[in-house]
């Protein structure tokens, strides 16, 4: 019997190459998606090493100073009503802006992927129950959950981060039940199933390992979706509640210092733009590299 | 002698199509019988919307069948529930079409060949790697092979892993679902050889499903042939390939191409005419009859039933046929 | 020179992820007025690309080197603006997937209508009445109907026959044919090749075939050239070339195949097998491309490349050691 010689012996180059290398040539040939890679990793720097950047502290107020332009001695970013310094706001905010995001995001994919992957493999029954409540949680308008999570336990960290995450599970359902319906007729799950695997192994081993690159790209979008909802509770009263500063906290403040001292407003403002377009231009880039069809 | 391996008796599977696109019933098999015995391979022939994939999916019970039975070495299997049937799927294994999705592309070849293993209760990992190792060297590669990926695999390799993914519970029978319509021609020689290699040291049955008339004669030791979704023809290789009876089984052999110029000039081709109609209205009577040259008012009204061409197990489903047999037996 | 088609040491190179890829590596081949000639390999021989190539439909950063004469006119330094005019009237081209080929919002009528508007000037009811030749010229039944079908509705051997319908409908000097029946099924196959070799015979088509089937090839080609890994290895009539495969790499291809109607008793045991790969070439070699995989291979095959030779009159072969002539069985 001949033995068939695996590529890479041999004198002639080969064909097959594997597809985990060369991953980072791909993607750093975008310069969108490395511009967003960027971005988020500074975000998070800042937010992970602020207390070594920010010279002062940014719930203390300073009579003093209040109202002081940019570039004024000593803020370079000036600072706020209460004279706090601005640039020492925007780096403390960006822990609690990161940590609203990332946390409520992280709550709906644990929900919501375990319920997408169930209803998209099994189907039925367990499929029908899980659309339906999907679709009583979408049928609530995002504010009023918000709200009447506020009213009942009042407007603390927590509650933003439930309302956020409860706001994103539908969408991360959809997903999730998607790609395991899709992933369910692949040949090697038929495979799987006839091999006579039991059904939770198919469900750990094949299909969430499989949905991983979706959710991944799903998260670099909800963080930001999150981000923007936060800062929305902010306006309404109901974000992250002063003194502990939140670019969207920050935003709603400044609103009524808006003609004369713009700045307070415009820096967070920026702060949130960017930041968003960070993830959501790094999403991108991730969902071209696991295209398949882009390869 | 010994039970068949497989029997399959007046399996009949409806699909619903889905709402969107009128949700009518689909009968995708008919009425499909048909005995593998222990050793033997079976081949099931068809083109597009036969059935035959279908049947193979009943006979694994990835899909539960409407109506009929599926009996696995004498045990009733059509509807047995998911837990008692575990064990069993040791027994009855299945290689698929596509190499490029039937194998997982985030497992090494090594857990993916072991997962049968691991599911059927070998958990020591000495034992599991050495079987692994075995089983695909069996099928032609070298163990390096066990810490590659699937993408670093051509379509040929990945085939034979998907073979040795199947055979390394040793089971008695092998569904194998067009295994090498994917691959270039080259490559199915090796397959093609494998599973007959394959075939004689291990002994399993197999139901070797294909569309390619020459890979059936080749491979096969019977052959049954499928038209929307009925056999209407079955017999060893050498009855239905050396004395087709059936005229779909005539126009499959008359179309299917040669690689002889000379013999292919020489033939007369185009036997049958239009396309095989839809399965969700298929025609009263002899579902071939708009299409067939021997069709009669007969065939428009009834359908036919298997008709015994000759002593053994040659049957045939066609009116015309049986007509010509009754001559026979009636002339002195 | 009265050659409809004359490719002169064509070379193409491609260009991936992992760097560039010889596609094509000096090829010459000639398509005469009314002659069928087939390019044959497998998956990654570049016979795709030699046809994009000579259509201009290569990606943007593809070099091309190399003289295609069509009609006395060289294709590969004209402007695109001819070049478009040329591509669709003067060639036509059918590509192997119709679903995919044919846009699925518009009417097939609607579509053939179209290329009649563009290439032939024609209008409104002038137009149809055309289209509605064309369509039964390729044996579509109710054609005036079939005009207002869409995609969908039509089976796999009509949108074949309607992608033919289009590629005709401007009376094209040359045909290419990109592997037409591949996604058919065996019966579809056999009309759609038979439809087609009626046509060539009617209108005296010129027509460029390229497959990896080889029953195909002996269907409809006056000659064939067999192509592996960029290059040329065998050219021949198609008689000669099934009788008599003097290359070993074309030898192998069709001792691969099962051959269907051999003799009751007469076992086939075993199909000959190509091990190894089909390699892509990233730098040029100095070897014989096939040498790694070739059972008559030799100490030169590996060193220097081989060049096509007459080994007959009309049938070249690049191969330092090739095949006894007329080694292949003769067919029953």
């Amino acid at each position: 019997m001949t033995t068939v010689t695996i590529p890479g012996e041999g004198s002639l180059p080969s064909l097959i190459e594997p597809s985990g290398r060369g991953w980072w040539r791909r993607f750093s040939r975008r310069p969108p998606a490395v511009i967003g890679l960027a971005g988020v990793v500074i975000v998070v720097a800042v937010a992970v090493f602020a207390p070594l950047l920010a010279h002062y502290s940014p719930i203390v107020s300073q009579f003093g100073h209040v109202l002081e332009g940019p570039f004024s001695a000593g803020h370079i970013l000036g600072t706020d009503q209460l004279g706090r310094d601005e640039l020492s706001r925007l780096i403390y905010g960006s822990q609690t802006t990161l940590e609203v995001g990332v946390l409520a995001t992280l709550l709906a994919m644990a929900v919501a992927v375990p319920i997408g992957i169930a209803s998209g493999f099994y189907r039925g029954a367990v499929d029908m129950l899980a659309m339906r409540i999907t679709d009583v949680v979408l049928a609530f308008p995002f504010l009023l959950i918000a709200v009447g999570l506020a009213a009942i336990f009042g407007p603390s960290l927590q509650n933003i981060i439930l309302a956020l995450g409860v706001a994103q599970l539908p969408g991360s359902v959809r997903i999730a039940r998607a790609e395991a319906m899709a992933l369910r007729e692949q040949d090697f799950v038929q495979a799987a199933i006839v091999t006579g695997v039991k059904e939770r192994v198919i469900l750990f081993r094949h299909l969430f390992p499989n949905m991983l690159s979706p959710l991944l790209v799903q998260a670099s979008v909800s963080i930001p979706a999150a981000i923007l909802g936060s800062a929305l509770l902010s306006f309404l009263g109901l974000g992250v509640q002063p003194p502990t500063p939140s670019w969207g906290n920050m935003l709603a403040s400044a609103q009524t210092y808006l003609y004369n001292d713009p700045w307070i407003a415009i820096f967070p403002g920026v702060a949130i733009f960017l930041t968003t377009l960070s993830f959501n231009l790094l999403g991108d880039g991730l969902r071209d590299l696991f295209d398949p069809s882009m390869r | 002698m010994t039970a068949p391996v497989l029997e399959v008796e007046r399996l009949r599977m409806e699909f619903r199509a889905p709402r969107s696109s009128g949700g009518q019933r689909v009968q995708a098999v008919r009425d499909v019988s048909l005995t593998i015995g222990e050793g033997e391979i079976l081949g099931l022939v068809g083109e597009t919307g036969s059935g035959k994939t279908t049947v193979g999916k009943c006979v694994v019970r990835l899909l539960r069948p409407t109506a009929g039975t599926v009996r696995f070495a004498g045990r009733d299997i059509t509807s047995l529930p998911t837990r008692v049937l575990r064990p069993l799927r040791s027994q009855i294994q299945m290689v698929f079409q596509d190499p490029y999705s039937s194998l997982d592309p985030r497992m090494s070849v090594a857990q993916i060949v072991g997962e049968p293993l691991r599911a059927h209760g070998r958990s020591s990992a000495g034992e599991v790697r050495g079987l692994a190792s075995r089983a695909v060297e069996r099928v032609g590669l070298s163990a390096q092979v066990l810490a590659r990926y699937p993408s670093e695999l051509s379509g040929g390799q990945r085939q034979r892993v998907g073979l040795a993914r199947a055979l390394v519970l040793e089971p008695k029978l092998l569904v194998a679902d067009e295994p090498v319509s994917a691959l270039d021609v080259s490559v199915r020689a090796g397959i093609l050889n494998l599973l007959a290699d394959l075939q004689r040291t291990m002994r399993f049955s197999c139901l070797f499903i294909t569309h390619d008339l020459g890979v059936a004669e080749f491979l096969c030791d019977r052959v049954a042939v499928m038209y929307l979704g009925e056999i209407v023809e079955v017999g060893t290789r050498d009855e239905v390939f050396g004395d087709p009876r059936h005229p779909y089984t005539r126009a499959l052999l008359a179309a299917a191409p040669l690689a002889d110029p000379v013999r292919q000039r020489s033939r007369e081709r185009s036997a049958m005419p239009g396309e095989p109609p839809s399965a969700i209205a298929p025609p009263p009577g002899c579902s071939l009859h708009p299409r067939c040259p021997l069709a009669n008012e007969r065939c428009s009204t009834e359908a036919p039933v298997a008709t015994q061409v000759s002593p053994g197990g040659h049957l045939a489903s066609c009116h015309r046929v049986q007509e010509q047999i009754n001559l026979e037996v009636s002339t002195p | 020179m009265d050659e409809l088609l004359a490719i002169e040491e064509l070379e193409v190179r491609l260009f991936d992820r992992a760097g560039v890829v010889l596609a094509v590596r000096d090829v010459s081949l000639s398509v005469g007025h009314g002659e069928v000639v087939a390019l044959v390999g497998e998956s990654g021989c570049g016979k795709s690309v030699t046809a994009l190539a000579l259509l201009r439909l290569l990606p943007a950063d593809a070099v091309v080197t190399g003289t295609i004469t069509f009609q006395g006119r060289e294709l590969l330094g004209l402007p695109l603006k001819q070049m478009r005019r040329i591509r669709g009237s003067d060639i036509a081209m059918v590509f192997q997937e119709p679903m995919t080929s044919l846009n699925p919002s518009f009417t097939i009528g609607n579509q053939i209508v179209e290329v009649l508007k563009l290439h032939k000037g024609l209008g409104g009811q002038a137009a149809r009445t055309r289209a509605a030749e064309l369509l039964s010229l390729v044996r579509i039944g109710s054609p005036e109907q079939r005009l207002r079908s869409f995609p969908h509705q039509l089976s796999g051997g009509m949108r074949q026959r309607a992608m033919i319908a289009m590629a005709l409908a401007c009376d094209p000097k040359l045909l290419i044919l990109d592997e037409p029946t591949t996604a058919l099924d065996v019966t579809t196959q056999a009309q759609i090749l038979d439809i087609v070799r009626d046509l060539q015979r009617r209108l005296g088509l010129s027509i460029l075939l390229i497959t990896h089937d080889l029953g195909v090839v002996a269907d409809l080609a006056d000659r064939v050239a067999v192509m592996y890994a960029g290059s040329k290895v065998e050219d021949a009539d198609v008689d000669r070339l099934f009788a008599s495969p003097r290359h070993p790499y074309t030898a192998g291809l069709l001792r691969a195949l099962p051959r269907l109607g051999r003799r009751a008793g007469d076992a086939q045991q075993r199909l000959m097998e190509i091990p190894g790969l089909v390699p892509v070439l990233r730098a040029p070699v100095q070897a014989c491309a096939f040498s790694p995989r070739c059972p008559r291979s030799q100490d030169d095959c590996a060193t220097v490349t081989p060049h096509l030779e007459d080994c007959e009159p009309r049938h070249t072969v690049a191969c330092f050691h090739p095949e006894a002539p007329g080694v292949r069985e003769p067919a029953l």
